[in-house]
């Protein structure tokens, strides 16, 4: 095995052990939400692609500080629009807890009866809908800037290799396929916390309903308040 | 039991986002034992001991650092590394690689990221091969 394979290895490592050591615990209950959202059996693409779309995000994070060799100067420059997206974050899980419950004229997402009317309404059903699972891609486009420690802590890594690279251009693909390495490790752990959320024995249970979308609309405030405070 | 499961998975991410607040914050100031943000920090290891300094001060997390390791009555056969973590939560690797800068000191340059938790305890582990590590538990500023 070369040296460039143990470390993209290293970094697979890395995002695996994380997934399920971090990620589960900060990240699940997006996935939770995602999972809830979906009918039974019809949570694997949708899933595939909110991933897709989060690793694309962290492999261009990547390129950036590969090709910089700077971790500071790049994560400077994104404190803004990452609060932002932590509010977005936020405001999304409240809104799916409280769709939930059928407190906000969303309507009952989760049911086969549901049809919905408004506007939002139709907006909702069209990123929950089979057809158009493609929106689940570019949600995890914005996802991926969320701010999280263990991808600092990866692009820190991924921007010392492309420092060490010596040629910009090196060290920008270095970058991208560090993080891309990285960011396929956390889809196991994730993609199993999704899975398990989508058990119809659960989705069929209303008291879970109800439970579940109160602690999300806790989980959504408490995103929003440290989104304000970070 | 699966219902359980299911609500655990929506309560971990409160518990943990909590746990990781504040109140785990003050159960991990009692094992802060290096004010950095005072002045360098000093370790038995071996028969002798070494020092942590780490620059520019204040030392706030997502900022371009420099780790000094001074040693006194060891002499490291090898670089010795730095790993930076945080106490109770797994953050992923990150090294801080050592070279010698002088007579018995070490230096590298390395940044410690911030938690969206909102700790601030930050673990460095100085490691010497063949004579062993020392711990420096202590806070950050963001």
């Amino acid at each position: 095995m070369s040296s460039t394979e143990v470390v993209f290895l290293a970094f697979f490592s890395s995002g695996f052990t994380v997934g399920f050591g971090h990620c589960v615990g900060m990240c699940g209950p997006i996935a939770v939400s995602l999972s809830l959202g979906l009918r039974q059996g019809k949570v694997l693409i949708p899933h595939l692609l909110y991933h897709a779309g989060r690793i694309t995000t962290y492999a261009l994070l990547g390129a950036v500080v590969g090709l910089t060799g700077s971790f500071t100067g790049v994560t400077s420059r994104i404190v803004g629009i990452q609060k932002g997206v932590m509010i977005f974050a936020g405001v999304l899980i409240i809104l799916m807890g409280l769709a939930m419950v059928g407190w906000i004229p969303l309507g009952r997402i989760f049911t086969d009866s549901f049809r919905p009317t408004g506007f939002f309404s139709k907006a909702f059903r069209k990123l929950n809908a089979a057809p158009s699972r493609g929106a689940y891609y570019p949600a995890g486009l914005v996802l991926g800037l969320l701010p999280c420690g263990p991808v600092y802590t990866a692009l820190v890594a991924a921007a010392r290799a492309g420092m060490e690279s010596g040629e910009p251009l090196q060290g920008m693909f270095s970058g991208l396929w560090l993080m891309i390495a990285f960011g396929l490790g956390t889809v196991p752990a994730l993609l199993l916390v999704g899975r398990i959320a989508s058990l119809g024995w659960l989705t069929k249970r209303e008291v879970i309903y109800r439970l579940s979308s109160m602690l999300m609309i806790a989980l959504g405030v408490y995103f929003i308040v440290k989104a304000v405070l970070f | 039991m699966l219902t359980g499961l299911v609500l655990c998975l929506v309560v971990m991410g409160i518990a943990v986002c909590s746990l990781s607040g504040d109140a785990r914050a003050q159960g991990a100031q009692s094992a802060i034992d290096c004010a950095i943000q005072s002045g360098p920090c000093t370790k038995s290891l071996a028969d002798g001991t070494l020092t942590l300094d780490i620059t520019p001060r204040p030392v706030r997390a997502m900022h371009d650092l420099t780790f000094t390791v001074t040693f006194s009555g060891v002499k490291p056969a090898h670089d010795p590394f730095i790993d930076l973590g945080m106490p109770g939560m797994i953050m992923g690797p990150n090294r801080v690689v050592l070279k010698r800068a002088g007579d018995n000191t070490y230096q590298g340059t390395g940044v410690i990221v911030r938690c969206p938790s909102g700790r601030r305890t930050w673990k460095a582990t100085v490691s010497v091969p063949d004579k062993g590590s020392a711990e420096f538990v202590f806070d950050v500023v963001y």
